[in-house]
């Protein structure tokens, strides 16, 4: 999976289960303070991240430092590598 | 504003004031006595539903005493009985707010944050009828308890900006309604409150006079918002309060 494709399903599943309009969703947006999600909307995000990628997301640290939609894309980006490590 | 104005809007601020502390020190203590005498022959769950219609008499009474310079209008679009418990949803403006919900026919509690508890005597009768501090709660300790609120029969209200806007322009939604809401399966209630953001301001006690709007629409139905998650459903409230404010703002 590119790069380009992680960040438009991404976005999607922010158009999709958030209603956020698409020009909101710039790399640099803030998911708490531009978006509007707060801590537990998080939960919602990664249940839909998972669905969206076929990956499963622990609890694990990485996830509490997400800020940006750039972390996200960064963070699926690393667990789809993982994945594919894994498999090969 | 003019020397005369300032001269009656102080004339006015006086007689709120001193009537507001005069009937609470009356009616305070009596409404005590009324819900201790009924203790002595009704349950705890039968005592706590008297309390909680003190406390609406109680605001009833509070929101008169300003009449005629500042009323109180109760707009029910609704249509839905006062049979089942509901989780009223509101902007907020106001310190006036709180008091307002008197027009609320159900028996309800509201949450608050941690100021409202800290207010000499009201604050005392808010924790003693159940009223929730969300902010002293963990979110498990919190739903636990409002769902058996609800369970109860008891509506809950909700101000969900957290804290005042003080304008006409509506802060962003916290999600805890909403996720009650989707845990509890209980009816969402939007509530627009218009032409009390000067009664009092922000930062301020100073009441000026004006009509204050409290409109109620539809119920929203479990199975309208079961497929949403509290993101997006708080965002459809949101939406629903703001064009409903906008219509009222616009003289309808």
């Amino acid at each position: 999976m590119t790069e380009q494709e992680i960040i438009e399903k991404t976005n999607k599943v922010f158009e999709e289960s958030f209603e956020i309009e698409k020009k909101r969703l710039v790399p640099e947006a803030h998911i708490f303070t531009d978006l509007g999600l707060d801590s537990l909307d998080i939960v919602d995000l990664i249940v839909a991240l998972q669905n969206a990628f076929g990956v499963q997301i622990r609890a694990e640290e990485k996830v509490r430092e997400i800020r940006t939609l750039q972390d996200i894309y960064r963070f699926i980006s690393a667990i789809k590598n993982e994945k594919s490590k894994k498999s090969s | 504003m003019t020397m005369p104005a300032r001269f009656l809007l102080f004339v006015l601020n006086l007689y709120v004031y001193a009537f507001v502390l005069l009937i609470s020190a009356v009616a305070i203590p009596a409404l005590t006595l009324f819900v201790a005498f009924t203790r002595l022959f009704l349950s705890h769950r039968g005592t706590m539903k008297r309390f909680r219609r003190a406390i609406s008499w109680y605001g009833k009474l509070i929101t008169a005493i300003p009449y005629p310079f500042i009323r109180l209008r109760y707009e029910d679009r609704s249509k839905n009985g006062p049979g089942e418990p509901y989780i009223f949803v509101s902007n907020h403006r106001s310190a006036s707010d709180a008091f307002l919900m008197c027009v609320l026919p159900h028996e309800c509690v509201q949450i608050v944050n941690i100021w409202p508890f800290r207010i000499p005597v009201l604050g005392l009768y808010a924790r003693l009828s159940g009223y929730l501090n969300i902010r002293s709660m963990s979110h498990e300790q919190f739903m636990s308890e409002a769902k058996e609120l609800l369970s109860n029969g008891v509506s809950i209200i909700f101000f969900p900006e957290g804290t005042r806007s003080a304008s006409r322009t509506m802060g962003s939604f916290h999600g805890a309604a909403f996720r009650l809401a989707l845990e509890s399966k209980a009816a969402v209630v939007p509530l627009c409150i218009a032409g009390n953001e000067h009664i009092p301001p922000k930062g301020s006690l100073l009441l000026r006079p004006g009509t204050i709007r409290v409109r109620r629409l539809p119920a929203i139905a479990w199975d309208d918002y079961k497929d949403l998650n509290a993101f997006t459903f708080k965002n459809r409230v949101w939406h629903i309060i703001e064009n409903e404010l906008s219509v009222m703002e616009s003289g309808v």
